[in-house]
């Protein structure tokens, strides 16, 4: 052995979910010019922005839209009930903060003119099929973040 | 605009390497170098570098002078880096072709690099998920499996699709990986050893799916009126065509037919002045089974919802209709993000040259075509090749 000296050093062992590992966005108006989307949520309601110039319907909701560059946009109603167009279940590989609720289903549901990505609950994958009914639930973080997802009622 | 040859092209063993990110840079650009004659790399004057995630992977952004000082070149005409998620190799080869068609660079490198392998595979995978629109997608779990998977599960509903046609296009790009010693994974599957793996995301399994890879992969392209100094068997970029249509999946053109691939194949064959028909090699994107599939049907070799029965008939093997990913294709060789287009690139070349195992030879082809796809198949690059100048 040299004489070189050596050292141990400490580092933390476990740190908070940093913001840009995190899925969920920043939703206050504070963050984002679309918090009226969240807010929505909050109230039972999946929205987005519809263009009052030329009625070209957005998503994901806009500030300004797409198609005429106008910023006179407007929130509609998507509905609270979708179509299950295409579905799948998330056995292996999901990222970290999904990883421990895996297997879950996720799927593409026609709602409201649009066919968005939503998970899927209340439902095994051998549960499900194409063209199946499925209704609007939000889940709320522990922080108060909100988001849509959707579930198979298996009432009916 | 001047003409161009691609005369030298270089890669790392593509795989699991005991490796650093800058590691398998450099073992590319070594490789790259040593494959052209009279050429160091102090005579490159710009350089492209074809890097999707290095902030995720490698902790590194700014990596476009970090590569340059790696392999030993001093940018003076451009130098820049190309996102663009799993075809980032290919727009780097793309830019560096207009660069030296254009006359803004007499030696261009465009060479891509990924290392995929962290200790943390949820990790990696998160990484993954923020190449979909990861505020409207990725927040629902939408990396690259379950997209491929709902694509497929709607192509098998509309078209009749089956699980053993998908698992029969990973039977042959195992077959020919097994024969290319860069390749990632070297041994042959079968039919029912693809239905039986592990479900990822159903209805695909692990063995449809391709692997989580490192490497690096690079190539050099002068003015076709040069080429001869540096090599006996340049190959020619006659063509290409790109485009994207959305982003958030809801923006998707559709889910079953590959609008852009359409169109950017037809403005690559346009371009290049061939048709589908002209095409013997084509090196495509097959991330996942379905993926090349559709890319049969995409590209024209047969019609919309018959890529199925394509494979079935065995058009897509040498001495079928067009000779599909001789290589292994990502499904064998691997998918390192920023380099897989890079390797396909390369392929090409080496077919032309006949410098590959006899297995997987496409003798005396005149014409290959690389294809990459990126996020939700919403975006596809093509490039044609030339053995000959055109």
């Amino acid at each position: 052995m040299n004489s070189t000296k050596f050292e141990k050093i400490k580092r933390p062992q476990k740190i908070a979910l940093p913001f840009m590992l995190d899925f969920y966005p920043l939703q206050d108006e504070k963050n984002t010019r679309i918090s009226q989307f969240f807010k929505n949520l909050k109230e039972g309601r999946l929205t987005t922005t519809k263009c009052k110039k030329c009625g070209k319907l957005l998503w994901p909701p806009r500030i300004i839209c797409s198609e005429c560059l106008s910023e006179d946009l407007e929130w509609t109603d998507l509905g609270v009930e979708g179509e299950l167009y295409a579905f799948t279940e998330v056995k292996l590989g999901a990222p970290l903060g999904f990883a421990e609720d895996a297997p879950f289903c996720i799927g593409l549901v026609k709602t409201g003119g649009l066919l968005i990505s939503a998970r899927i609950d209340n439902a095994k994958y051998e549960d499900l099929k194409i063209g199946d009914k499925v209704k609007l639930k939000i889940v709320e973080l522990e922080d108060e973040r909100v988001f849509y997802r959707f579930f198979k009622d298996k009432e009916k | 605009m001047r003409k161009v040859a691609i005369v030298a092209g270089g890669e790392a063993k593509a795989g699991k390497r005991a490796a650093s990110w800058r590691d398998l840079v450099q073992e590319a650009g070594k490789a790259m170098f040593e494959d052209a004659d009279n050429m160091s790399p102090k005579d490159v004057d710009s350089i492209f570098v074809g890097a999707a995630q290095p902030e995720r992977f490698a902790f590194l952004s700014y990596v476009a002078a970090l590569v340059a000082e790696h392999i030993g070149v001093i940018p003076r005409k451009v130098l820049a880096r190309t996102e663009l998620a799993c075809v980032s190799g290919q727009a780097a080869v793309r830019y560096a072709w207009n660069c030296v068609a254009t006359g803004m660079s007499d030696i261009a490198v465009a060479i891509g690099v990924e290392k995929m392998y962290p200790p943390d595979m949820a990790e990696a995978q998160t990484s993954m998920a923020c190449v979909l629109d990861r505020e409207w997608d990725g927040i629902n779990a939408f990396s690259a499996p379950p997209f491929f998977a709902v694509t497929a599960q709607r192509h098998m509903y509309e078209f009749g699709t089956t699980e053993e046609q998908m698992a029969l296009v990973s039977v042959k790009n195992h077959h020919y990986s097994s024969m290319n010693p860069i390749a990632h994974l070297r041994k042959e599957v079968t039919v029912e050893a693809v239905l039986r793996s592990p479900v990822v995301a159903p209805p695909l399994n692990l063995f449809d799916c391709c692997p989580m890879t490192d490497g690096s992969a690079g190539v050099i392209l002068v003015p076709a009126e040069d080429a001869k100094k540096y090599t006996d068997t340049p190959m020619y970029p006659i063509g290409s065509g790109q485009c994207a249509i959305g982003n958030v999946i809801n923006n998707l053109a559709s889910l079953t037919e590959w609008v852009p691939l359409k169109l950017a194949a037809k403005e690559a064959w346009r371009t290049a002045k061939i048709t589908e028909d002209d095409v013997e090699i084509a090196e495509v994107h097959d991330c996942f089974t379905i993926s090349e599939i559709m890319e049969y049907e995409g590209l024209g070799f047969c019609e919309t919802g018959k890529g199925g029965k394509f494979i079935e008939d065995g058009e897509p093997y040498i001495g079928g209709k067009v000779a599909v990913n001789p290589s292994g294709g990502i499904m064998g060789c691997g998918h390192p993000l920023g380099a897989t287009s890079i390797y396909h690139t390369i392929e090409i070349l080496k077919q032309f040259r006949g410098d590959v195992d006899d297995g997987r030879y496409v003798k005396d082809a005149n014409i290959g075509i690389q294809h990459s796809l990126s996020g939700a198949a919403n975006q596809h690059s093509i490039i044609v090749y030339s053995r000959e100048p055109r």
